[in-house]
């Protein structure tokens, strides 16, 4: 029933399945003066009261006395940090806001529990708090009150996209976000395992059928004329939906918009990088650019004119990430701001 | 049984308080007198100006004796009001504690601000049970 000292104790979440604990145990007297101490600490807050469950250590009590034989704490001698010393001292300060009186100021922080039909607060945490001018119940009264008033009363606006989650129209869209990433992560996985530094959607789409099971069923407006597509088609819808969730995150983008639909790596493409790399290079020299560094979107707009006018802003970044991981370059003022690490520098 | 809080009440309000309720309140320490009845219980009185009108109350200290005087300073008393001979009121304190130094107009705010919410939610609250 009773752990022994020093044995490590159950976390109190599975107290509840020892039956012992909700039943009223027959004990010998002599056990139950040596139980482990709990304090039932009524807390009052001017609107109410409620217990708390304080548990304390049986250790406190051993280091107590060992604590207050010792109490008057000797300076040491030697100076500087010790951390014997310095440990002692934590330990009493410990002690000491643990040990309570009536009237003390208290924070509890812990789970609401019924208990024989009384709520009780199980306490997790708690100390006493030193509040000479009433300075800190003031203001929690007021903080409690506005969050009360700008939080807790106002009811919980879920967003559009999640509002309809626990609908059959929600389940398909959780289900056809989680094979979206699915499918970014296989086409992204094979490209770099490949080193592939373009493709075409021919080269990549077929990776995708394997995925076609786990799709979404379409909706019930559809229903009639979607039976007889067939799992190419499919397999295209997902490829497009794919493919633009890629180019939005910069991984790959469309150097050329032509009939050829050849789609450029991010990472692999060298010569994007050394254009970038250069036009920093060069601009950083510059007075105009020295002090703060130049700015992505002037980096993208030299970009654009030189390489390829279809680079996105998440194009460049994800190349300027991957210079200022290879120490080329560096931010200066913020994530927008880069320079060209020389050697000078 | 739990005891009743101590709800916040100004001192101008303690002697329209029902006798045995549990209430928090404030004032500097005026003086300390022994008590007739028993003459090794001290009485404290707590006292406040409002709108040019002193407020005394008396406090009763035995729970909290001995506790360290200080003419003048700002308490704060949480207890139990009692009703003595004549129209007085007494409040019979649990808790006694010296706050000289508090900011007591924003105590005020904060007790009115939150007097007010209180209220709101009440009366918000009953009138959902109407309709």
């Amino acid at each position: 029933m009773q752990t022994e000292q020093g044995e490590h104790e159950p976390s109190s979440l599975l107290w509840g399945l020892d039956p012992v604990l909700s039943s009223f145990a027959k004990l010998y007297v002599k056990d139950i003066l040596r139980m482990r101490e709990s304090s039932q600490i009524p807390v009052d807050d001017g609107t109410g009261v409620i217990n708390c469950l304080c548990w304390k250590d049986e250790k406190w009590r051993e280091n107590t006395d060992a604590v207050n034989s010792g109490a008057t704490l000797q300076v040491s001698n030697k100076g500087g940090f010790n951390p014997v010393e310095q440990l002692k001292k934590l330990k009493l300060a410990q002690k000491l806001s643990a040990q309570l009186e009536i009237g003390d100021l208290l924070r509890v922080r812990g789970s609401v529990k019924t208990s024989r039909e009384q709520r009780e607060i199980m306490a997790c945490s708690y100390y006493k708090v030193n509040d000479p001018v009433m300075e800190v119940q003031i203001s929690w009264m007021m903080e409690v009150l506005h969050l009360y008033r700008d939080f807790y009363d106002k009811p919980f606006l879920f967003t559009k996209s999640v509002q309809h989650l626990d609908t059959a129209e929600g389940d398909d869209l959780l289900r056809s976000l989680s094979v979206l990433r699915r499918a970014s992560r296989l086409l992204m996985s094979f490209i770099r395992e490949k080193g592939l530094g373009s493709f075409r959607p021919k080269d990549v789409q077929h990776l995708l059928m394997p995925l076609l099971s786990c799709a979404p069923s379409c909706s019930t407006t559809q229903q009639e004329s979607t039976v007889a597509q067939s799992s190419s088609k499919q397999v295209h819808h997902l490829f497009r939906d794919v493919i633009k969730a890629l180019q939005d995150e910069g991984l790959v983008f469309r150097k050329v918009i032509s009939q050829d639909e050849v789609y450029q790596v991010t990472e692999q493409d060298k010569e994007l990088r050394r254009v970038t790399k250069d036009i920093v290079r060069e601009d950083s020299g510059r007075e105009k650019y020295a002090e703060k560094g130049c700015h992505v979107l002037h980096i993208l707009s030299c970009v654009r004119q030189t390489y390829s006018r279809n680079v996105s802003k998440s194009v460049i970044e994800m190349v300027l990430r991957c210079l200022e991981r290879d120490s080329e370059i560096f931010s200066t003022i913020d994530q927008n701001h880069y320079k060209y690490i020389s050697v000078t520098d | 049984m739990l005891p009743e809080p101590g709800v916040f009440h100004f001192p101008w309000e303690i002697s329209s308080v029902q006798e045995g309720a549990a209430v928090r309140t404030y004032g500097r320490l005026r003086d300390l007198i022994a008590s007739i009845r028993n003459p090794e219980v001290s009485e404290a009185v707590l006292s406040s100006q409002h709108l040019s009108v002193q407020y005394d109350i008396t406090v009763h200290t035995a729970f909290v004796e001995p506790f360290l005087p200080s003419l003048h300073s700002h308490y704060i008393v949480l207890g139990d009001v009692e009703r003595t001979e004549g129209d007085g009121v007494m409040v019979r304190a649990r808790v006694l504690n010296c706050v000289d130094g508090i900011n007591l107009a924003l105590l005020q705010q904060a007790i009115v601000e939150q007097r007010r919410y209180l209220q709101e939610r009440d009366e918000h609250a009953s009138h959902l049970k109407i309709y």
